[in-house]
């Protein structure tokens, strides 16, 4: 009987063991997915949707300009609905890629690198300002067309690229230059 | 693109193709919209890979390959970022060069919107879009100017 308690309770023991095991793996994969996407929305970011040329031009008043030159209502009219439509894209992707970026910081930031409660806070006041500065952004190009506001533009662009900068810290460890001994044995014996 | 991958090719091997690329052969080539025509026409639509010849006989295929799409990709960061004033220039340029009428060549662009596999691959969706959009308004421009001409004049 002793005997028959004893294995149950190491049964029981065993099966405690594999429940926990298997919430923490399933933890893991859910930090590995918001670890994946945080890198993913850091590089849409800052390769695709920040880069200053990219933002000056497709807000840029000297193709509106050089529009209004071609004296054709049609084509004035194209134009506006074109860049209109780019510059709503632009905002919404941009919010998107930050979100991504604001449920890292959220769930997973603090358990890979250490932030000081100054810059948590920071970054707190880099999202809202962000929040408030896209949802603006999206009115004012609705109402008043893609050239209305490119002080909202600039703030959005330059508050984007803060929260930039400090996801990068954050997220360095995921950093390939770390590997680079390895990468560079590896591709040395390759040719 | 993705489904299949190279071997890594060394990496100065790859500079020294993108020079030579550029030496030779995009230098000759003045407008970066000819230039990203041409190196889009490099491109196999099967693989997703760059051939060139020369490049391959003095590198490798591998190298050819990755050096051709390094100048893909440059070329067409230039012209994201190029003004719609630049943009209406060289696409009357290459309209000129291609020795079609601006009726025909406007009707084809308009309609098959060859631009749209122009692009390299893994470019971001909405530099993109912003490069297609500039099409439009450039053809748009063209064919204001185009009916605002004399019938005579139209050649």
């Amino acid at each position: 009987m002793i005997t028959l308690i004893f294995f149950l309770f190491i049964g029981g023991l065993l099966l405690l063991a594999l429940l926990f095991m298997a919430r923490r793996s399933s933890k893991a994969e859910g930090d590995a997915q918001v670890l994946l996407q945080a890198r993913q929305a850091l590089d849409a970011l800052q390769s695709g949707l920040l880069p200053r040329e990219l933002v000056h031009r497709i807000f840029a008043r000297e193709d509106s300009d050089y529009v209004a030159t071609q004296r054709s209502k049609a084509v004035e009219e194209l134009f506006i609905g074109e860049r209109r439509k780019i510059g709503l894209a632009w905002v919404n992707q941009v919010y998107a890629q930050v979100s991504a970026l604001k449920r890292f910081h959220r769930s997973a930031a603090r358990f890979y690198t250490k932030l000081s409660p100054r810059t948590e806070l920071e970054i707190a006041c880099h999202f809202a300002a962000l929040t408030v500065a896209c949802r603006a952004l999206q009115a004012l190009l609705y109402v008043g067309g893609p050239f209305v506001a490119p002080r909202v533009v600039a703030v959005t662009a330059t508050a984007a690229s803060r929260i930039c900068t400090i996801s990068e810290q954050s997220l360095a460890f995921l950093n390939p230059v770390q590997l680079s001994p390895a990468a560079g044995h590896s591709a040395s014996t390759e040719g | 693109m993705t489904a299949t991958v190279l071997p890594l090719p060394r990496r100065m091997d790859v500079q020294q193709a993108r020079e030579d690329l550029r030496r030779r052969t995009l230098s000759e080539i003045p407008r970066p919209l000819d230039r990203l025509i041409y190196l889009a026409s490099m491109r196999d639509y099967n693989t997703g890979f760059y051939h060139h010849d020369g490049l391959a006989a003095r590198f490798s295929e591998e190298v050819a390959c990755e050096a051709l799409a390094d100048c893909h990709r440059e070329v067409f960061r230039q012209l994201v970022v190029c003004s719609l004033e630049d943009l209406v220039k060289q696409l009357e340029a290459y309209r000129n060069s291609t020795h079609t009428t601006p009726r025909e060549f406007l009707t084809a662009w308009k309609r098959l919107e060859p631009y749209r596999v122009a692009v390299p691959v893994e470019t971001d969706p909405l530099s993109a879009e912003f490069l297609f959009s500039n099409f439009k308004i450039a053809l748009a421009i063209l064919e204001a100017r185009l009916h605002s001409l004399p019938q005579g004049s139209i050649a």
